[in-house]
């Protein structure tokens, strides 16, 4: 691990901690997002570090946005099982992650997903400013 | 298009660009990189837009083809655009084959270049 790339360490990190949250107990994931109310003060109308879900296509903005979407869920059961992840530098120094996996949801079929996330330090602190997930649904045809 | 959030616009023109130079000629995708920009393919890592283009071009096939399943796009803390793409490709005379690929987008002297490019096939193991 110690001579992994910092970025390979930190995105690793997130993605081991993120899932085994989602997996144990998804409420308390908030601790990974950005607010929309964070840091604004009457100079700044938007908060430009609030996080950003998509989820299956449709957007979700702010931590509170966010958690409403993932806790509503519909299944009282998930595993995830992480099949490959890739973790990038940005110019910005920020980590970008890539994630593709299999979950099971209850008793569904074991699916496949794809996932990748923007971390950001910001005081101190790695938190997840983007975040898209997708069913790997395939319409491979005949 | 026009009532689109900007980023949508230019992440979905950017992916748009990005698989048609792929599929006709990769070896102009050099246009779209720095010396910056990072590639992985596969879990292999190439940084600049040399290594990335000479990675791309002596990709073993002689015809690909894309076909975009989904796409989603936003737009990051730091004025950059991020996108994924799920897609199907067929090269050559292969089975088709799921693939998931990552893009980070930057605005540098007025143009969107991609700083950022992560790839990889769909190969799951479900047993």
């Amino acid at each position: 691990m110690a001579d992994k790339p910092i970025w390979e360490q930190i995105g690793s990190g997130f993605v081991q901690h993120y899932y085994q949250q989602f997996d144990t107990d998804r409420v308390k994931l908030a601790d990974l997002y950005v607010s929309l109310t964070r840091g604004l003060n009457t100079a700044s109308k938007i908060n430009t570090d609030a996080s950003c879900l998509t989820w299956e296509g449709e957007g979700f903005q702010g931590k509170a946005a966010i958690m409403t979407k993932l806790n509503s869920l519909p299944f009282q059961t998930i595993q995830h099982i992480i099949t490959a992840q890739d973790h990038h530098p940005t110019p910005d120094n920020c980590v970008m992650s890539m994630v593709m996996g299999q979950l099971k949801a209850d008793q569904d079929q074991v699916m496949g997903f794809q996932q990748v996330f923007l971390l950001k330090n910001v005081d101190n602190k790695w938190v997840c400013t983007n975040d898209m997930f997708r069913l790997a649904l395939h319409n491979f045809g005949a | 298009m026009g009532d689109k959030p900007i980023w949508e616009q230019i992440g979905s023109s950017f992916v748009q660009h990005y698989y048609h130079l792929f599929d006709t000629d990769r070896t102009q995708l050099g246009s779209i990189y720095i010396d910056a920009s990072c590639l992985t393919w596969e879990g292999q890592q190439f940084q600049g837009k040399a290594a990335i283009v000479e990675k791309l071009s002596s990709l073993p096939f002689t015809k690909i083809g894309h076909s975009i399943t989904a796409q989603d796009h936003q737009p990051t803390p730091d004025s950059c655009i991020l996108s994924m793409v799920v897609g199907q490709l067929k090269a050559d005379d292969d089975p088709i084959m799921g693939f998931h690929q990552s893009f980070i987008l930057k605005n540098i002297n007025d143009a969107w270049v991609c700083t950022n490019d992560m790839f990889r096939l769909a190969l799951h193991n479900f047993s």
